[in-house]
């Protein structure tokens, strides 16, 4: 039962991942691929109607993972401190400078909120990447499975350990580059025009350095966690995260090479599943590795809510998630299709 | 109070935090039912009036909604980062409504919020009018679970302690259907109406006395008094006032606290006006209506009333004084709401509103005070709990998070001071700017063109 909620907790934070991602990448392209204030309503038209409803995804995990997972929470929330206070205020940057942009018509004003979008989604890539690269690296979590981190020590991955060393900042590139390319094929979906053309050359370079990138991160997560692998191997979620990405590459590269935009779209989609899979079925069953010492580190084992508490979630959850999918249905349809500066707006002008 | 007590500082944040966030979703929920009525106006009468209202207030709402959530996240991260200790010993059972206000409310509010502001071209208007209900059932929804996780902690129900000594559910339905829950559901959501309607009528006082949206001021002055007085009512009686039993049954230590009464005994009364000294253990220049206090707590004149001094300190709420201001000031706005709605409603069906100068410029005045109202009774209810996070079972002291240190919280109170700050000037200034350009644009072109190809 505890490993199925490690499964549900995970879907929860790739989905959100996967949702919001998407506006992490436009976010931070769209300063680059649309350079008018006219073309950048249209990227915030394919973001807009839709970005609380990705968000939400985030509180919907957190409380999903506070009623299973409490302990879990508090460590690593109370350790986390700044950085998640960082991503909070990232959070509310972006969604209110994708609010007010729109509400005046003006260069000045729409030129400074771009730019805070941009700068906010950039800076929610890096710090989210930040913290799955310290989810796989661990944390200095003492015996009482508590831990309070600084942002940075000696940049060494072994011992007293802070938020940055080399490992974590790499995957917070990477993270930044694979969401960016993600946005990008997104936007090559939604748009016209301009835009359009620069979003697909911008998702070509982009998912060509993704590659290299994922290979370097590999190594590196070989060398800061050389016990993952020989447990990874017979964890078979691993073997289909594997394969998901494997397959998903593929088509993503016929969908970008034959120009079919939904192929490509969906393929991201799947490929970043496919990552996410196999990290959270590598590290399974230990949520917080301990860099001090192995024995302190929380399973989810250790951290789950009583046996009652997580039948009880077992009751509302599926309930909760059917719902969830039948609005996701009901959005995709609506949405579906190219964007238009006249026909998707707030009504300000 | 010890500046240099880490939970100190934590529990200044949450506080700040929370009474800033919820300036915004108590707008959200009132004015959710009234973009639902005038959607369906619309599709019942035809009238193009109704529709323009409804687009006109889904634009100041879709700011409101947006402020809303980007200011609700920090709530529920704080759980985590500040206050891990109660997280470690409670979120078996406040995560399970925590979750399931994610997963029911959150989920149906935001997926519809797109569709309710941007979507009417889109969507068409009947699918535009079940969007404005999605959004206002999911947005009462969310203050349902919230209110229950809430509840749970002034009057806490459905739980077991586990054999770690946590918190598990007991019984789920019990847990839900806690009835301090209802009653502080009921009488929250009315006074979140009592806010929209006054936002409502303010609005149409504004235009009116300036002559201008005539039409549309009309319709605004008209919900917006009815309901308000409505609203304003049922707030008081029966809502506010069985939440008011429920105080005086389950925590009489914070009934003795909100009326400053420090000696115990029947006949006990309300004070109308009077300033508690803690020192002297009495209340200063005290004006009573005798009997009052123990007829509304327990039903009779004779029933008896505790005083603070059968407790022992360590069981007073810790902060007595604004305790006491926020419960009275709470109760005086809340009798002036009812006489002004009243007055305006009985004015507005004689025909005489518009003409009613004076009246028109204290409607557009009163709009904050329900924003005031709502913030005082959210602080009796939190300063009531005190010195308790979970009322006899867990207290406030032990549930902050031990590894963070005074220094970082001080240093994100800074930072949500600064954003928020600016995110008050934003949400100001652009609401301002949509009032004054009011809602008698146009049909927008592109829905004009949608029509006649249909």
């Amino acid at each position: 039962m505890i490993a199925t909620w490690y499964g549900i907790v995970s879907l929860m934070l790739i989905i959100y991942v996967v949702l919001d991602g998407r506006n992490f990448g436009a976010g931070m392209l769209h300063w680059f691929v649309a350079k008018t204030p006219e073309q950048r309503r249209q990227v915030v038209a394919a973001i807009g109607p839709l970005w609380t409803w990705h968000e939400v995804w985030l509180v919907g995990f957190g409380g999903t993972l506070l009623a299973v997972f409490p302990r879990l929470m508090a460590s690593a929330f109370a350790g986390y401190y700044l950085a998640l206070f960082l991503i909070l205020w990232g959070l509310i940057l972006r969604g209110i400078s994708l609010e007010v942009a729109g509400h005046i018509n003006d260069r000045l004003w729409q030129g400074y909120w771009d730019f805070i979008f941009m700068f906010s989604n950039f800076l929610l890539a890096i710090l989210f990447g930040a913290a799955a690269g310290n989810l796989a690296r661990g944390v200095p979590l003492d015996a009482h499975g508590e831990f309070s981190m600084a942002f940075f020590t000696s940049f060494s991955v072994r011992g007293n350990v802070g938020l940055l060393d080399w490992y974590t900042v790499s995957v917070a590139i990477f993270a930044a580059v694979l969401l960016a390319a993600h946005g990008a094929t997104y936007l090559t979906l939604k748009t016209q025009g301009l835009v359009h053309n620069r979003s697909t050359r911008a998702a070509k370079v982009l998912w060509a350095a993704v590659a290299p990138l994922f290979i370097v991160i590999s190594v590196e997560s070989w060398l800061v966690r050389p016990d993952l692998l020989g447990r990874a191997i017979y964890n078979p979620f691993w073997w289909l995260g594997l394969l998901i990405a494997a397959v998903s590459s593929m088509t993503l590269i016929s969908g970008l090479s034959t120009r079919r935009e939904m192929r490509a779209f969906l393929s991201s989609n799947f490929l970043i599943v496919g990552l996410l899979t196999t990290g959270g079925a590598a590290i399974f069953p230990v949520m917080l590795y301990s860099t001090l010492s192995p024995a302190n580190s929380l399973t989810a084992y250790a951290v789950a809510s009583s046996p009652s508490a997580l039948r009880l979630a077992f009751i509302w959850w599926p309930v909760g998630f059917a719902l969830a999918i039948t609005y996701f249905v009901f959005i995709s349809r609506r949405y579906a299709g190219k964007v238009s500066a006249k026909q998707d707006n707030q009504g300000f002008y | 109070m010890n500046l240099s007590d880490p939970a100190f500082w934590s529990r200044l944040q949450f506080g700040f935090t929370l009474t800033y966030h919820y300036l915004f979703p108590q707008l959200t929920m009132g004015l959710a039912w009234f973009l639902v009525y005038w959607k369906w106006r619309a599709l019942w009468t035809g009238n193009e009036k109704y529709n323009q209202a409804a687009r006109f207030w889904a634009k100041i709402f879709g700011l409101n909604f947006a402020v809303g959530v980007v200011t609700g996240i920090p709530m529920e991260f704080q759980f985590g980062t500040n206050w891990a200790d109660f997280s470690r010993y409670a979120g078996g059972v406040i995560g399970q409504t925590l979750g399931m206000e994610g997963m029911f409310a959150f989920f149906l509010e935001s997926a519809f919020i797109g569709a309710l502001i941007w979507g009417e071209k889109r969507l068409g208007q009947r699918y535009h009018f079940l969007a404005a209900v999605a959004v206002a059932v999911g947005s009462w929804l969310s203050a349902y679970f919230i209110l229950v996780t809430n509840a749970f902690m002034q009057h806490p129900v459905g739980y077991q302690i586990d054999a770690d000594r946590l918190l598990g559910i007991g019984s789920l339905s019990a847990y839900l259907l806690n009835p301090w829950a209802w009653v502080q559901f009921a009488h929250n959501q009315m006074a979140a109406l009592v806010t929209g309607s006054f936002v409502v009528a303010g609005l149409g006082a504004f235009y009116t006395l300036r002559r201008v949206h005539l039409t549309q001021a009309q319709l605004y002055l008209r919900a917006g008094t009815f309901a308000g007085l409505i609203a304003s009512v049922l707030v008081a009686f029966p809502t506010g006032d069985q939440q008011a039993k429920m105080v005086g049954r389950h925590q009489p230590v914070t009934l003795a606290a909100m009326e400053g009464k420090f000696v115990g005994g029947p006949i006990a009364g309300v004070a109308v006006i009077g300033q508690p000294n803690l020192e002297a253990r009495r209340l200063d220049n005290p004006i009573e209506v005798p009997g009052a206090l123990s007829f509304l707590a327990y039903g009779t004149f004779q029933s008896y009333v505790h005083g603070l001094e059968e407790y022992p300190k360590d069981l007073w709420p810790d902060n007595i004084e604004l305790l006491y201001y926020s419960f009275h000031l709470m109760i005086t706005l809340g009798t002036l709401f009812i006489i002004l709605m009243a007055y305006a409603t009985f004015q507005n069906w004689r025909g005489r509103l518009r003409s009613t100068t004076w009246l028109l410029w204290v409607l557009m005045l009163a709009f904050p005070y329900p924003y005031i109202a709502n913030t005082l009774g959210w602080m009796t209810a939190e300063l009531g709990r005190q010195p308790w996070l979970i009322y006899g079972l867990f207290r406030t002291h032990d549930g902050y998070s031990k590894v963070v240190s005074s220094g970082n919280t001080v240093f994100t109170l800074i930072g949500f001071t600064g954003l928020y700050f600016v995110l008050g000037l934003l949400f100001l200034s652009l609401a301002g700017r949509e009032i004054a350009r009011g809602p008698d644009l146009e049909v927008p072109a592109s829905l004009q063109e949608k029509e006649a190809l249909v």
